[in-house]
């Protein structure tokens, strides 16, 4: 009889009332200062138990079928979108043109349960053309991308804003960040020459800031600047992404400083370091949830149901038929 | 300057009609030939105004989605618009127009303040959508507005001046309970709304739900609004009471389409 009242009183909708404020001060709480996973789960608990113990206590509950639904997919809602947490990749890796996704990320988030299997991935990027409007405002990204697929078959596609690359359920986007990359080649006088592309600072953003350091196999820090007189994206008028035509590398290893066109060489203590060329680099970002699909239609079952729930209660058969009105608002 | 001459000449139609809707609540009978002209000015306002915002498209070659003036040209627009028909279908809505004057002033001056120039539309707007959460999120707003007019009368009953007025009107629980539809359908379309931005935002940005200010005002108001439709089976608020609830929902609601977006520095801050 106890456990009957306790559970009455959990399953109340004033527990749920209570529960959806403490809801939104978490919510408002946690977005100001960060990590609001703990309580928000908490909260979500609670929320979840008190719809299971009204399920319990309120037969009337039952009966509407809709209102049920859309309670239940909202309960399913906050399950799938923990498994999707647990089990989710979030990261961030930068590739140059014309050279292979080797599935190795410069920061990522994983959830616990998350399997491993960005080696698998492979796919080349190509290039991409940058639209900008007046005032170098970004416009559309078409970012070509080629891979092998399942049946090792050659694909290529143009990927980009609203378009991911979708490999093995990893959706690969592009981003905002982007660039040149000098290709350096360091031929040392004994062993095999090493490649190196070197991503400057993006571009258009840090334009004025065209210089990086690549580091030699020696330990020794090259650094290079890109040097172009130009105007590439004028801010003036509509413009696209592109190479610089006339350019220079200016390389400094120490004391030595040089300027290299394409092709040059320079010589150094131990080798020669060679100016192979400049190319672009794209930053991607790479997410994995294998419960989207399913987090949409649970929300959309949910949305849906309770459309239906209202406009049965509201025009229904059993709906109040609308009174007759008087008074000032008749015409 | 056609797309200026009809939005002004919208906004001093809009002005009219509120004008004529609050003269009739004044006297105690209530004047039906004044409803019925303050209706007509209002229609003929918003004919107007349509026709501003098409100009406009056709100008710049892209919706009302990227600045502020745009946005809130958008909104008091539809806002109006949702207004309107519900004004259409149901009598008692029609003479609350006085009631959802307030917030379409308001928007109407603040546009009036705001840069007109047209803006630069993202990449990440070349969606669908971008209309269909557009969309869904203007019934949400509207149906709201609605709702939060129709509780404005109980609202207003309590005071002796209102009890006076609105003495021949149908009694609070009409109100309440065609509030309580308005802000149902309301709820359903911001679930709605939320849904299809999650969706664009996992294709634009690679995450559908990120805890940003708009997207974390945005889920409070849901909770709010979910509460306030838990609250009258839990609490059964007088009509007044729950118009004032209604109200509440309706200015965080307010809040977070015009004011989280455009203080905000987190990447999800829509037209700056």
């Amino acid at each position: 009889m106890r456990h009957g009242r306790i559970v009455a009183h959990f399953g109340s909708p004033r527990t749920t009332l209570a529960g959806l404020a403490l809801l939104a001060v978490v919510v408002l709480a946690g977005s100001s200062s960060g990590g609001m996973v703990w309580p928000l789960t908490a909260v979500l608990a609670l929320l979840s138990l008190n719809l299971c113990a009204a399920l319990v206590v309120h037969p009337a509950f039952r009966r509407q079928l809709p209102l049920l639904t859309a309670h239940l997919a909202l309960l399913a809602l906050v399950v799938l979108a923990a498994v999707g947490r647990l089990c989710a990749l979030d990261g961030r890796f930068e590739l140059t043109q014309g050279v292979p996704f080797d599935g190795r990320l410069i920061d990522q988030s994983r959830g616990p349960l998350h399997q491993e299997r960005l080696q698998r991935l492979s796919f080349r990027h190509d290039g991409f053309e940058i639209d900008y409007a007046a005032g170098r405002k970004r416009g559309a990204t078409r970012n070509s991308v080629t891979w092998v697929d399942a049946d090792g078959a050659a694909r290529s596609d143009v990927i980009g804003d609203h378009r991911p690359l979708v490999l093995e359920g990893h959706r690969i986007y592009t981003s905002p960040n982007k660039g040149f990359a000098p290709v350096m080649r360091w031929e040392p006088r004994q062993g095999e020459p090493v490649v190196g592309a070197v991503h400057l600072p993006s571009y258009p953003m840090h334009e004025l800031r065209q210089s990086r350091e690549w580091t030699l196999p020696d330990g020794r820090a090259v650094w290079v600047m890109l040097q172009f007189d130009e105007v590439l994206i004028d801010p003036q008028a509509a413009a696209a992404f592109r190479l610089p035509g006339e350019h220079r590398l200016v390389v400094r290893v120490g004391e030595v400083r040089a300027e290299l066109a394409a092709g040059d060489r320079l010589d150094l203590d131990g080798g020669t370091l060679v100016y192979d060329g400049l190319r672009t680099w794209m930053g991607y970002r790479v997410s994995y949830d294998p419960t989207l699909a399913w987090l949409l239609a649970a929300s959309l079952l949910a949305a849906l149901s309770l459309a239906l729930h209202y406009a049965l209660k509201f025009f229904g058969q059993a709906a109040t038929a609308p009174r007759s009105l008087t008074g000032v608002i008749d015409g | 300057m056609a797309e200026g001459l009809a939005l002004h000449s919208a906004l001093a139609l809009y002005a009219a009609a509120f004008g004529l809707a609050w003269m009739s609540l004044r006297t105690e009978s209530g004047l039906q030939s004044g409803y019925t002209a303050a209706a007509s000015l209002f229609g003929g306002a918003l004919l107007l105004h349509t026709l501003s915002l098409a100009l406009r498209w056709q100008a710049h070659g892209h919706g009302p989605f990227t600045t502020m003036h745009e946005i809130l040209s958008s909104n008091l627009w539809s806002l109006a618009l949702v207004f309107a028909l519900a004004g259409w279908g149901v009598r008692e809505v029609r003479a609350t127009l006085w009631a959802v004057s307030p917030v379409l002033l308001v928007m109407a001056i603040w546009m009036l303040l705001a840069d007109a120039r047209p803006g630069h539309m993202p990449p990440t707007y070349a969606t669908p959508l971008l209309y269909l959460h557009t969309l869904v999120g203007k019934l949400f707003l509207g149906l709201l507005l609605v709702a939060v007019a129709l509780g404005a009368v109980p609202w207003l009953r309590r005071t002796p001046w209102g009890a006076r007025r609105l003495a021949r009107w149908p009694d609070d629980r009409r109100f309440d309970e065609l509030a309580h539809r308005f802000s149902a359908f309301a709820f359903v379309c911001e679930t709605l709304m939320l849904i299809v931005g999650a969706v664009w935002a996992q294709d634009a940005w690679g995450r559908y739900w990120a805890w940003d200010p708009l997207e974390s005002w945005a889920f409070v108001t849901w909770v709010a609004l979910a509460a306030t439709l838990h609250a009258r089976i839990a609490l059964r608020p007088t009509p007044a009471a729950h118009g004032l609830w209604l109200a509440l929902v309706f200015a965080i609601a307010f809040l977070t389409f015009f004011g989280v977006p455009f203080i905000s520095t987190a990447p999800h801050k829509g037209a700056v």
